[in-house]
This record gives C-alpha cells, sequence and structure tokens, in this order.
C-alpha cells in the first residue's frame, strides 16, 4: 500500500499553517521513522497520512487515487487497512479486554488468538478483568498498542509510542514493528530516538515547524 | 405532608422527562451544525441556567393566563403547569451539560473508530454503550433543578392544597401562617432528596469510566 502526500498545508484555524507544503511517500512496505520536537506538527502529519485529518490544501494520494475525492464507501475501504496509534491512548469505560480487543470487534473479527499472544507477550494478562480507569499511563499506552497491532493492518501508524514504555516493552515493540515492516508499511513519530530504532529504520524524515525533510 | 411530597416528587420527574428528551435532542442537533453557532447557542443556554426560576414562571403565567396566547388550554394553576415551568427551569442544565458530554465523547469515540480503521458509523454505537451513567448522572442534577423551581411553581401554581401544592410552596406557605415545625420538616426533607440525588449523580457519573 502506497501513501503519498502532495503538497499538503494543515491549518486549524486557517490562519497559522501547521503543516507547509509537506510531500512525501511512505510506498510497500518498511520502517518510516519522523523525528521532531514537539509542536514540530507530527501528530497532525499522522493523522493525515493515517486519513482520520483532511488537509487544508494539496492532496493525499492512496495507491494512486486522491483519497479524499472519492465516496464514503471507497475512502471507508481503503481506511479499513489503516490503523493508527495515538500519542494520547483513547480509553473507553469497561476492563482491560473489552478494550484491548475493542479493534477486532469492531471488524467483526473473532480471531483471537493472535491478541492473547500479544497480550501474554507484553505482560498485561493479569491485568484483563481491571477497570481500563486504573490503568497506568504506561499500561494505557500498552493497551493501544496492541490493540492496533492485533488487526495486522497494512499500515500501521504510530504517534509517541515508546512514551511511558519501560526498555524492556520497549525493544519488544521495536522488535515487533520491526518484523511488521517485512511485509506491512510502519511509520512512526517520536520527538526522540530510540536507540534500538536506528538500526531498523528504513528511512528518516524530520519534522521541523511544519516542513518535512527527508535524512536518509 | 406525604401527599406534598409525592405530589412533589412525580410533577418533578414529569417536568424533568420532559426537560431531559427535549435537552438532548437539542444538544445532538447543536453537535450536527457549524461550531460557530453551536458555540453561541451554548453561550446562550449558559446564560439560562441563572435565570431566576421566578422569571421563568412569569414567562409561562404570560402565556397560558386567561388573557395570553395559550389561555384556551387553561392550564393556569393546574399540575401541567407546573410541569411545563419546571422543565423550563431544568431545560438549560441539561443542555449545557449533555452538549459538552456529547462533544467530548464524540470527538474521542470518533477518532478512535476511525484509527482502528471501522467505519464512523460504528461510532455511534460506541456512543450508545459509553452515555448511561453520564445520561443519568445528568437527569438526576436536571431533576435536583426542577423540585427546588419556588418561584416558578408559586407563579403558575398558586400553592393550592391538594392540587398544586408542592413541597417548595408549602414551605413557602406555612412559613407565612407561622407553622414552622410543618415548614421545617418539609425543608429537610427537601434538602435530604436533592443532597442525596446530586450524591447518586456524582456517584453514577463516576461510573462512566467503570
Amino acid at each position: 500500500m502506497e501513501v503519498r502526500l502532495e503538497d499538503v498545508w494543515f491549518s486549524y484555524d486557517g490562519r497559522r499553517y501547521v503543516l507547509r507544503s509537506v510531500n512525501v511517500e511512505f510506498k510497500g512496505r518498511g520502517l518510516h521513522v519522523v523525528m521532531g520536537p514537539n509542536g514540530s506538527g507530527k501528530t497532525t502529519l499522522l493523522k493525515i497520512v493515517s486519513l482520520i485529518y483532511k488537509p487544508t490544501r494539496g492532496s493525499v494520494v492512496v495507491d494512486g487515487r486522491g483519497y479524499w475525492d472519492l465516496g464514503p464507501g471507497e475512502r471507508d475501504s481503503i481506511r479499513q487497512h489503516i490503523v493508527y496509534v495515538h500519542d494520547k491512548p483513547i480509553i473507553l469505560r469497561g476492563d482491560v479486554w473489552y478494550n484491548v480487543s475493542l479493534g477486532l470487534r469492531l471488524k467483526g473479527s473473532d480471531s483471537y488468538d493472535y491478541l492473547e499472544e500479544l497480550v501474554e507477550r507484553y505482560g498485561v494478562s493479569e491485568l484483563l478483568r481491571s477497570s481500563s480507569r486504573s490503568l497506568s499511563a504506561g499500561q494505557r499506552r500498552l493497551i493501544s498498542i496492541i490493540r492496533a497491532l492485533a488487526l495486522k493492518p497494512r499500515v500501521l501508524v504510530l504517534d509517541e509510542p515508546f512514551n511511558h514504555l519501560d526498555s524492556s516493552r520497549v525493544r519488544m515493540l521495536v522488535e515487533d514493528l520491526t518484523s511488521m515492516a517485512g511485509s506491512s508499511l510502519v511509520v512512526v513519530a517520536t520527538h526522540y530516538m530510540v536507540r534500538e530504532l536506528m538500526g531498523s529504520a528504513t528511512r528518516l524524515y524530520e519534522l521541523v515547524d511544519g516542513s518535512l525533510r527527508e535524512q536518509g | 405532608m406525604l401527599d406534598v411530597v409525592v405530589r412533589s416528587i412525580y410533577i418533578s420527574l414529569a417536568a424533568t422527562l420532559i426537560a431531559f428528551t427535549l435537552g438532548a435532542l437539542i444538544s445532538l442537533l447543536m453537535l450536527a451544525t457549524p461550531r460557530r453557532l453551536s458555540g453561541l447557542l451554548v453561550g446562550v443556554f449558559d446564560a439560562l441556567v441563572g435565570v431566576p426560576t421566578v422569571v421563568v414562571g412569569l414567562v409561562v403565567y404570560m402565556l397560558i393566563h386567561p388573557g395570553g396566547p395559550l389561555g384556551f388550554l387553561k392550564l393556569l394553576y393546574t399540575p401541567t403547569a407546573l410541569v411545563v415551568s419546571q422543565s423550563l427551569v431544568a431545560l438549560p442544565i441539561v443542555v449545557t451539560l449533555l452538549y459538552r458530554y456529547f462533544e467530548q465523547l464524540w470527538g474521542d469515540v470518533r477518532e478512535l473508530v476511525l484509527s482502528l480503521g471501522a467505519p464512523v458509523g460504528k461510532a455511534y454505537l460506541l456512543m450508545l454503550r459509553e452515555s448511561p451513567p453520564a445520561l443519568i448522572a445528568v437527569y438526576l442534577i436536571a431533576f435536583s433543578r426542577a423540585i427546588g423551581a419556588l418561584g416558578a411553581v408559586m407563579v403558575v401554581g398558586g400553592g393550592i392544597e391538594g392540587l398544586t401544592n408542592v413541597m417548595t410552596t408549602a414551605i413557602a406557605l406555612e412559613v407565612q401562617v407561622g407553622n414552622y415545625e410543618y415548614a421545617l420538616t418539609l425543608g429537610g426533607v427537601l434538602v435530604v432528596l436533592t443532597v442525596g440525588l446530586s450524591l447518586v449523580a456524582r456517584a453514577v457519573g463516576g461510573l462512566v469510566w467503570r
């Protein structure tokens, strides 16, 4: 799957642009890392790549077709392959199992084997019946990451996925993302470079003041 | 005394039900309107929350008194007039609380559904699942507001014994004739009821995350 941003501009208030003339192509598979300081526009960029936000100006081309020019049905069928993990995880009322399995249930899937494997591996199996209200910041992030990984999407976009995670979980996540990048497109935004990610990244980008530059 | 308490409760329950239903519809419609307009409307309803209940009663009185535009309905000094007045007293707080709740919830749920690659229609189902504790809490808060609306019910109900006399009007009338013990007892019941409901509303509101 290929997602291409052509001369993308974005403004929340119609006055100040958060993104300015961004041109980038995320193609096929691989691990793409977008770095940039807080407030540089990473979250906005990732939400545009994930087809959640519509750019103020410019085009988002998915597999050769302008996404926002398509009808609702065609948009849904494209978006089902793209999963985004929020910087601030959105966790709903209910227990951890409800939240962690939400993505699969929304898609009508009853195949929970991989999800159960992830839950076990990331060490959250003992939390499954706990209230989502009692989770720490790190646990909330893990839940949102596992929920996304379980969907095995063709495009996975993660916003600051390493915040609040301990070093062993960071290593585990980098391994999973690297392995996933062999068959899918993985885009990660982070404000600091995680050492483990350095060797695995296919491409590095830097976002400064709304402008994106490829680093290598 | 029991008949006054029971009458107060059922009139306030009916009034709250009307205010809640209308308020839910208005707040959902506001969600669908452009942001600038909904911001203006929520500001208007915010301001209406602070309007003295006696003014609400006066407006209803002007509408339903025999010479008023709705005078032919013969509602003045009937329990129905009390229900209408209390509904109008409770409506603004229902709208402001529900609008803010729905706005926040819809933003989160919509983004979550989209981020998981699901059709946005699924967000409505999640909204329904998430809402009950908050809806119950708002209903109880509105009930507390309705049952304590003395001015509105005094103007349109008149506190007629056996017909429109509710706790607030009974307290006011009994104080005037020096029956302090009766007034204090009713006052105690009213305080227990409103404070108790506030505590229940708070506890139910806390369930939003459980």
